[in-house]
């Protein structure tokens, strides 16, 4: 009888979960039906205008349409629209269709990616949020990612410099739209569901959000420090005036993008905002609340679910060249290296990279079967795979910074001594198998400011010893280590340098170091320290040597780094007080000049003179690698949406790896 | 019984703001301060991820949105007692000079004590309008006149939109304020040096500002407030409050509540939890009693060195193993073989349109490996427990009478034994509720579910004090509710121990 008694209440139990659980399902699936029936809407509604896009012949290279890996000659550009800063005259690159091929367009592109922390374009300051809006929204003009001193039309048609640049002139497109918002879909928010045209007044509006002093965005301020005012001449032309002529207004004029006055000026209600609280409610407004993203870009945020992923729906509308994709999802679920690998290999995401420990263990000992090994005569054998490998240049460099304000590091020499004694190349070769280029400066690789005729500090201990004697040091008192009256005592040659702890790159790397200064008799010793802690060191300038990085970036500005101004400033970047009054000099002077061959040579001569004194002994700048579905198994046929084509094209076409090279990627059919 | 029950609620209220106490002061030292986050180039708290580069911007000098945003949170506030109320000229004076450079004195520990001052707020705007106004401290008319500016800068929210006037008159003398503060530079040896021409100038205005009756009403407190601010002006009392009225927002996450963000991340972990409970209990348990009846034959040694075997193994090295095992896709002569279970999640992509039995189904296909992995070290112990319990009660006299009356062995065991046994079994039960809302975080970080565990993990890195101190106040609630539960439980169970309760 229990047992007939405790069935029963088993079965009832079971029921009733089977019951919560179906009509927990209920809202879940009536929200997915909503968002589909939205889509086939807004599909339908935009229909005559994508066949419109499909009847229109596929401008520009001549190239055959099914021609997936054949890289793209760069465009050639005539004067004056070759994208270089003139003044007085239109040097805009005028926008090249001839990358978007309609039969290539389709399909889903799963990558994966972290949750963003906020989406407000200006105090929001993640990288994510960078990337949300590099496929939402547009900024005035563009930059070629090859060559970032040529400027192309983006949202501008048009841009006169004049006044010796202090003042931008902009004639904007016409009949660009601000996208609808997601948010528009529902009744509260009805009011938000028109087509509103882009015009200089949102410009405007951006320029007064940045400027006021409500607003949070203290360090996007500081490039505005010589903005004057913004001024809407007419519906689509657009004035700035700088104060002062300096070389930053042109990348903080042209880069400047809009953010909708009709959103962000008003209430939830759609009342509008009285001018003096703008900026006050602007730090928290109702829209980035709803996790809101409205652009006039290439690609709508249509489902933004936290820490599940984000889907971004391709704008029918847009004014410009679009990707070939349909839709882009980010799988924000997977975070951990491993699951995310294996998802890779499962073919849930299409792209991904590899860390050094994995490239090692699938690429180099070859686990995963479906890369090709690596072949030391071929650095692209990577691309012939089922899934595709290569090589991609990073923007960030590593160095070890001295202490230029105490000894030992006081001295040149005993600097240079100490570059001498780092074995660069063994380092990238045995740490990072081989991931990583030598950087003699802080310049990216392959800009032209890049200075190549720096004579690297070659792994030379006898030159260090050298180096070292002539400074002073040598060992008076016999117990190998090397030493030298300071102040009247004989201080040994022992330091510590401090590092980022739970980085065993940076334990092999010192480790290896350290015995390499063995053998000259110095002393060193690594401390690793907590994130936290290390920024505090760096504030109080609390160390002998210290390990760090930084980001490089196509705009060089080396007055943050290396201007003696900013040596006892509390809190600056130039913890090493460096100081240089050639330096000084020519920094002032590359933050006036425009013109770039001048720019050029004011830059190669300060990297010159850094080199010279090694303030930093710079280490490598990184390489990752970059993986890909490339093609199925040799006489298997392609499922739809699975293998990535024109991805080479891209790879070959762009370096380092950044948005554009995705210009050319579709799915194989 | 009852007065039992009552005494034991009452003293929990006392115990839990002693641990919220502790853990708000902790997290308080944890989190990043006014010039970090100024020199951290953003509006962005810590780093992202553990990347050694950064980004180089500038430190900004524009401290008062930095100040806005603290007071928005609550941060500018002592965390539990306030006694900014009782600043005095004195007190002022030599915070001031506690921001010198002197020997001895780290940069560090200077803008520490900087960013305290400037965060004092309205209290101490009256003592620093005195020290400008005293030409003894001319020395100091830099520092100060930069304090003074950030402590009477006034802070708008969007709700003063309402009342535009008051938004004019602020913004007006917030504005009068920036501009009035005297540029000084800090010498290591001549310590504050001023170095404005329009100095004088600047100081009047400042002074002026303070001297408005129209302003007196945001700077000057009376007795009463000062007194009612050591305990309700404070960084606690603020989380207090906002817990309690349901306004918790997490900082991090800017536009969502505490509690809704938790309630969303928690369904996953309660199922999954409440599912390897019920698998770690329902397992150990019979495999327990079986032990104990069949005390040191072959099979009870087999199990206990087997079982011994499982516990010594990790769960995140078991996890990866049979992540890697089973729902890898590999390659196999170029025939592709696909995993056995599957990679992420707890539902596959298009399972919202699956009928209920075939999700159910599909549920179970996801969960196994996780809920395998979380349930397998508790084997041990939980079955160890009951096997140890039974065993001291074969030991006792009434089973011996039991036996020689002639009562069958599983009556002895089931009816008699295991009764006994009750009591150890609710002790462990005892944190039972806790353990349903704790996210387990190795499962899932390992296998991708977006729970609980790896939701407070994220919040501890990026610092978030109102999604921590949110989940402090539900799992020690649940520990000390499920504590009492047990207490009550014994009192059930055991005769002996009611007289002990009343």
């Amino acid at each position: 009888m229990n047992k007939v008694k405790i069935a029963l209440l088993a079965l009832v139990a079971v029921l009733l979960v089977v019951q919560i659980i179906d009509r927990s399902r209920e809202p879940a699936q009536m929200r997915e039906l909503k968002q589909s029936i939205d889509r086939l809407n807004a599909t339908i509604a935009h229909a005559p205008v994508t066949l419109r896009a499909a009847a229109d012949p596929v401008l520009g290279s001549g190239q055959p349409v099914d021609d997936h890996e054949t890289p793209v000659p760069p465009p050639t550009l005539t004067a004056p629209r070759d994208g270089q800063p003139k003044l007085g005259m239109n040097f805009l690159i005028p926008v090249d269709r001839s990358t978007f091929h309609p039969a290539w367009q389709g399909g889903t592109l799963r990558v994966f990616n972290a949750s963003p922390k906020g989406l407000n374009p200006l105090t929001d300051n993640s990288a994510i949020k960078g990337q949300v809006y590099a496929l939402c929204h547009d900024s005035l003009c563009d930059r070629q990612a090859a060559t970032p001193e040529a400027w192309s039309e983006s949202l501008a048609e048009s841009v006169i410099i004049s006044d010796d640049y202090l003042t931008y002139t902009f004639v904007l497109r016409k009949g660009v739209m601000w996208q609808r918002p997601i948010l528009a879909k529902q009744p509260a928010y009805a009011w938000l569901d028109r087509d509103v045209e882009l015009t200089a007044d949102d410009f405007k509006f951006a320029m007064d959000m940045t400027m006021d002093p409500n607003v949070d965005c203290p360090s996007l301020r500081n490039y505005y420090e010589d903005f004057a005012s913004a001024e809407v001449v007419d519906r689509s032309t657009f004035r700035m005036r700088w104060k002062r002529r300096v070389y930053t207004s042109l990348s903080a004029s042209l880069g400047l993008s809009p953010i909708p006055r009709h959103i962000y000026g008003r209430n939830a209600d759609g009342s509008e905002i009285p001018g003096a609280t703008l900026g006050v409610v602007f730090n928290k407004h109702w829209f980035d609340e709803q996790n809101g993203v409205v652009g006039v870009g290439a690609y709508r945020l249509e489902e933004y679910r936290n820490d599940e992923r984000m889907v971004f729906q391709r704008n029918p509308a847009y004014w410009g060249v679009p990707l070939h994709f349909e839709r882009i999802e980010w799988n924000l679920q997977v975070k951990q290296d491993d699951p995310q690998l294996i998802a890779f290999k499962n073919g849930q995401v299409h792209s991904h990279g590899l860390t050094p420990l994995k490239y090692k263990s699938e690429i180099l000992d070859h686990a995963e079967k479906r890369f090709i090994a690596i072949d030391p005569a071929d650095a692209k054998a990577g691309r012939k795979g089922e899934l595709g490998w290569e090589r991609v240049k990073g923007m960030s460099f590593s160095y070890i910074g001295w202490n230029m304000r105490k000894p030992p590091f006081d001295d040149r020499r005993v600097r240079q001594a100490m570059s001498h004694a780092f074995p660069k190349q063994r380092l990238i070769d045995d740490v990072f198998f081989g991931l990583g280029l030598p950087v003699l400066s802080d310049v990216l690789l392959d800009s032209q400011y890049c200075n190549h005729d720096l004579k690297p500090y070659a792994f030379d201990l006898e030159r260090a010893k050298a180096l070292l004697a002539e400074a002073g040091w040598s060992d008076g008192d016999g117990d190998g280590l090397l030493d030298r009256m300071i102040g009247g005592e004989r201080k040994p040659f022992t330091f510590e340098v401090k590092y980022f702890a739970n980085s065993p790159e940076w334990d092999n790397t010192l480790a290896i170091y350290r015995k390499e200064l063995q053998k000259l008799g110095i002393d060193m010793k690594p401390v690793p320290f907590e994130f936290k802690e290390l920024m505090r060191i760096y504030e109080d300038k609390d160390f002998q040597a210290v390990v760090g990085g930084w980001q490089m970036d196509w705009d060089i500005d080396y007055f943050q780094l290396w201007h003696s101004s900013q040596v006892e400033l509390q809190g600056s970047s130039n913890h090493c007080g460096f100081a240089n009054k050639r330096v000084d000099e020519l920094a002032d002077k590359l933050r006036l000049t425009f013109t770039v061959p001048e720019r050029v040579a004011i830059a190669k001569e300060i990297q010159a003179i850094i080199h010279e004194e090694q303030p930093y002994t710079f280490f490598r700048s990184n390489v990752g690698i970059f993986v890909w579905q490339n093609r199925p198994a040799l006489g298997q046929p392609a499922p739809a949406e699975r293998y990535l084509a024109g991805v080479i094209k891209g790879l070959d076409s762009f370096h380092p790896l950044v948005n554009r090279t995705r210009t050319f990627w579709h799915f194989r059919k | 019984m009852f007065a039992y029950i009552v005494r034991r609620l009452l003293l929990m209220i006392p115990t839990m703001l002693g641990i919220l106490i502790i853990n708000f002061l902790v997290l308080r030292m944890q989190s990043p301060s006014l010039v970090e986050q100024a020199q951290a180039g953003g509006s962005g708290k810590g780093g992202e991820g553990v990347s050694s580069e950064r980004k180089a911007g500038g430190a900004s000098k524009q401290y008062a949105n930095h100040i806005d945003r603290f007071r928005r949170l609550g941060n500018d506030l002592p965390a539990v007692v306030n006694l900014r109320g009782f600043l005095d000229k004195d007190d002022v004076v030599a915070w001031l000079r506690r921001t010198s450079p002197a020997a001895g004195r780290t940069d560090s520990q200077r803008s520490t004590a900087e960013q305290d001052l400037w965060l004092a707020g309205h209290y101490a705007v009256g003592p620093l309008s005195d020290v400008l106004a005293d030409p003894a401290l001319a020395d100091l008319y830099g520092p100060a006149s930069q304090a003074f500016a950030l402590c009477a800068h006034t802070s708008l929210v969007p709700a003063d939109q309402r009342d535009p006037i008051r938004v004019n008159v602020v913004r007006t003398r917030n504005q009068v304020l920036a501009q009035n503060v005297i540029g000084y530079r800090s010498d290591r040896l001549q310590g504050f040096v001023t170095d404005d021409s329009r100095a004088e100038a600047k100081r009047q205005a400042l002074l002026a500002v303070y001297a408005d009756p129209a302003n007196r009403v945001d700077y000057a407190a009376s007795g009463g407030q000062r007194w009612r601010s050591i305990l309700f002006e404070t960084g606690f009392s603020t989380f207090l409050t906002r817990l309690f009225t349901g306004t918790l927002v997490s900082e991090s996450r800017p536009n969502q509540y505490v509690f809704s963000i938790i309630a969303d991340h928690w369904k996953l972990t309660f199922c999954l939890n409440i599912l390897s409970i019920a698998l770690a209990w329902g397992f150990s348990i019979p495999l327990g009693i079986r032990s104990a009846r069949r005390l040191n034959t072959l099979e009870d040694r087999a199990t206990t060195n087997l079982l011994f075997l499982l516990w010594s193994l990790p769960s995140f090295f078991i996890g990866t193993v049979l992540l890697h095992h089973f729902c890898t896709d590999s390659v196999k002569d170029g025939v592709l073989q696909p995993a056995w279970f599957p990679n992420a999640g707890l539902s596959s992509a298009g399972s919202l349109w699956y009928s209920t039995p075939r999700y159910l189904l599909d549920l179970a296909w996801h969960g196994a490996l996780p809920l395998l992995v979380l349930s397998y070290a508790s084997f041990t112990s939980l079955s160890r427990y009951m096997r140890g319990n039974l065993l001291d009660q074969f030991e006792a006299d009434y089973v011996r009478t039991a036996r020689a009356k002639g009562a069958s062995e599983d009556g002895i065991v089931y009816r008699h034994a295991l009764r006994n046994s009750l009591l150890t079994m609710i002790t462990l039960g005892a944190g039972l509720l806790a353990e349903l809302f704790s996210g387990v975080l190795i499962v899932e970080l390992i296998f991708s579910i977006p729970g609980l565990g790896w939701l407070l993990l994220d919040a501890a890195k990026q610092q978030d004090a109102p999604l921590l101190m949110g989940s402090t106040v539900i799992s020690v609630g649940l520990l000390l509710i499920g504590i009492l539960v047990a207490d009550i439980l014994y009192a059930v169970v055991d005769p002996r121990l009611r007289s002990r309760y009343a």
